[in-house]
């Protein structure tokens, strides 16, 4: 513990060189900036920017997307409070009772109660993160190769079945990333899976180019299919974004509330911050004094989801870096982040390269207090990024896109296979399949392979080693409980409605 | 199981299912006609992408059953039970075809080019139908793009037809 401190400040100390906290700007900066344009959630913002960082030095670049990540979020709920169009799951929440209040004239109160709220749970969380993630890592130390891909197979159940709408859509996503994460060469055997001959393909698709498409080009896509010609407005913030007494009196609780909610549920593979955001929302309604505003613009329902999408983030950073599985689309594009420095989270991280895992800990503190104390008085010049005509915004969008797919590797080939995901990301919007499983599929399927050869290399293919050991056990029961629970909700639900 | 009588909406929906059943069904082919170089490990590279195929299929098999018993998906950014919005096909052409532009253009005729096709071609098809301007914003679009990542991020992209132009010198 005390270990970890004196790590921390050593973080603080990487941190706070002038070229680093250069990076730590430039990217709080950068994050907003594309977290506000409607459309780009924080995935696709840290995967347009990646190129971007591509020639600086791996501490820098990885303070850089720190800030990215939490920039990208406070840019997010400035988006879902005055044009509720919200650019990712987290913050579609905020719009449901942000826009209603911006609506009232009460913009203001709503994006500072969104601002300080992220702040406090970002900064809460963050601190557990700081001392959750070694301990994870630790433990992790221990786990042998079946434990990890019982663990991979729960996050593959987990995000497969808790989002969206419908269980079998989530499967159906999952099922594709892991096709997508099968092309290319086997690691161990060298076999070509899937290339049909393509030398290019032998390397396998790049992560980077399946999220910047499916997300961009798909969501490009997906909104010229249903174009109409209605601009969506952009509502006025009448005074300044700050907030009174008593708004404060009745945020401060839906803050912690909210950090309580969020972190836990990224630290388990729980799917992205749509259930915790969903979850604070529902908390809050019912223990609001004010449930009759719910719906017209309660202020908790802005300050509790907010708060539990800020600490949801840092949340998923605790497995993300301790066991190097990413469990929302977000944390797979901070992953390929420190991939593409071959820099591999997982147990080793903290051991490895503790100067760059610290000064990140450390730089999203800093990220955090930065975005605080800028954005509420650049409100206005953020608004202006809302007020850039869809058309021109699209534009924008899919040329960037296309660009970072191609920056890569400078490789025409990325460039067709971009285009067919985002065909493909089309097709999924268009019938409602969520697309987070699949970015998980990609990411953790080869992982998969990995881990589920080595158990069997270590017992000489004896099958039984997959379930042999307590912690296996625990995950697999942890499993069946994922699955069957919502099944028996679900079988209780009709029984009742029949009766 | 009551299969109910498939909308126009449903149709598609099964044929995108279908493909993807199709897909893990090709897994499976594809996995069977495997070069394998060497055989000393004990796990073959056939095993893992066998489980793939048989749970790509499984869950397409499952979609399909779905689909045909009324289970229809919930387009993104609608609510369950919202009129089915029909495609506007014209705006995705004109939108797909520049993004392909894009793609053939860039190894032809050089980044900006490329670029400033794009730019164009989806503001055109989101509904901008001021030609001319559009092309100037475009071209500072692209011209930003090209050097900030060129000059300043020393990330190469194909210069086309202003080769030695824009080269600076080099």
């Amino acid at each position: 513990m005390a270990n970890n401190f004196a790590m921390l400040l050593d973080g603080f100390q990487t941190a706070f060189t002038p070229t680093n906290l250069m990076f730590g700007l430039l990217g709080t900066f950068l994050g907003t900036l594309v977290g506000v344009l409607p459309g780009i959630g924080p995935a696709l913002a840290i995967g347009l920017l990646l190129p971007i960082t591509m020639t600086v030095n791996p501490t820098s670049a990885l303070i850089m997307f720190a800030a990215i990540y939490y920039g990208a979020m406070y840019g997010g709920s400035t988006t879902s409070i005055l044009l509720n169009t919200p650019g990712e799951s987290g913050s579609v929440i905020t719009a449901l009772e942000g826009n209603k209040m911006a609506k009232a004239g009460r913009a203001g109160a709503a994006l500072a109660t969104a601002a300080i709220g992220s702040f406090v749970a970002g900064t809460i969380a963050t601190l557990l993160l700081a001392f959750g993630a070694p301990a994870m890592a630790e433990l992790a130390l221990t786990i042998q190769p079946a434990g990890y891909l019982a663990l991979i197979i729960l996050a593959f159940a987990t995000v497969g079945t808790l989002l969206g709408s419908s269980r079998i859509r989530g499967l159906v996503a999952l099922s594709v990333g892991l096709v997508i994460g099968l092309i290319g060469a086997d690691l161990q055997s060298g076999a070509l899976r899937l290339t049909f001959g393509n030398l290019n393909a032998i390397d396998g698709i790049e992560t980077v180019t399946v999220i910047v498409a499916i997300f961009a080009l798909g969501e490009a896509l997906y909104l010229a299919s249903r174009h109409t010609l209605v601009p969506a407005q952009v509502l006025e913030i009448r005074g300044k974004a700050w907030m009174t007494k008593a708004d404060f009196q009745r945020s401060w609780k839906p803050w912690l509330r909210g950090t309580a909610i969020g972190f836990p549920l990224g630290v388990v593979p729980a799917g992205g911050s749509e259930v915790p955001t969903f979850l604070s929302y529902g908390v809050e309604k019912a223990l609001s004094k004010n449930k009759d505003e719910f719906g017209k613009g309660a202020i908790e329902g802005v300050a509790g989801p907010e708060a539990a999408n800020n600490a949801n983030a840092a949340g998923v950073l605790v497995p993300m870096l301790a066991l190097g599985l990413p469990t929302s689309a977000t944390a797979a594009v901070v992953l390929v982040a420190f991939q593409s420095f071959n820099i591999q989270p997982g147990p080793m991280l903290f051991q490895t390269n503790p100067e760059i895992v610290w000064g990140l800990i450390a730089s999203l503190f800093i990220g955090n207090f930065l975005l605080l104390v800028l954005n509420l008085p650049l409100i206005r010049f953020w608004v202006l990024l809302l007020k850039i005509p869809s058309h021109y915004l699209y534009a924008g969008i899919t040329t960037f896109a296309l660009l970072g797919a191609y920056a890569l590797n400078n490789s025409t080939f990325d460039l067709q296979v971009a285009l067919a995901i985002g065909l493909l990301g089309f097709l999924f919007r268009r019938f409602g399949v969520p697309i987070t499983p699949l970015i998980i599929g990609v990411i953790l399927g080869p992982l998969a392979e990995l881990y589920f050869k080595r158990a069997l290399q270590i017992s000489q293919g004896d099958w039984h080693i997959l379930i042999a050991g307590g912690f296996p056990k625990v995950i697999y029961g942890l499993l069946f409980l994922v699955i069957i629970g919502p099944l028996v909700w679900n079988f209780k639900k009709k029984f009742a409605v029949k009766k | 199981m009551i299969f109910q009588k498939i909308s126009k909406q449903g149709k598609g929906e099964l044929a995108f299912a279908g493909s993807l059943f199709l897909l893990g069904v090709f897994v499976a082919w594809d996995t069977s006609k495997m070069d394998i170089p060497q055989d000393n490990s004990i796990i073959s590279p056939q095993t893992f992408p066998y489980m793939v195929a048989a749970f790509a299929s499984l869950v397409g098999l499952a979609l399909i059953i779905n689909i045909l018993r009324g289970n229809y998906g919930v387009p993104d950014g609608d609510a369950p039970g919202d009129p089915f919005t029909p495609l506007n096909l014209r705006t995705m052409v004109i939108v797909s075809t520049a993004i392909a532009l894009h793609v053939i253009l860039l190894e032809i005729a050089g980044y900006i080019v490329a670029a400033i096709a794009c730019f164009w071609g989806v503001a055109y098809g989101f509904g901008s139908r001021k030609p001319l301007k559009d092309l100037g914003i475009s071209t500072v679009f692209a011209l930003i793009v090209y050097f900030a990542f060129t000059q300043g991020l020393n990330i190469n992209l194909p210069s086309g037809f202003f080769e030695g132009i824009l080269s600076n010198g080099k």
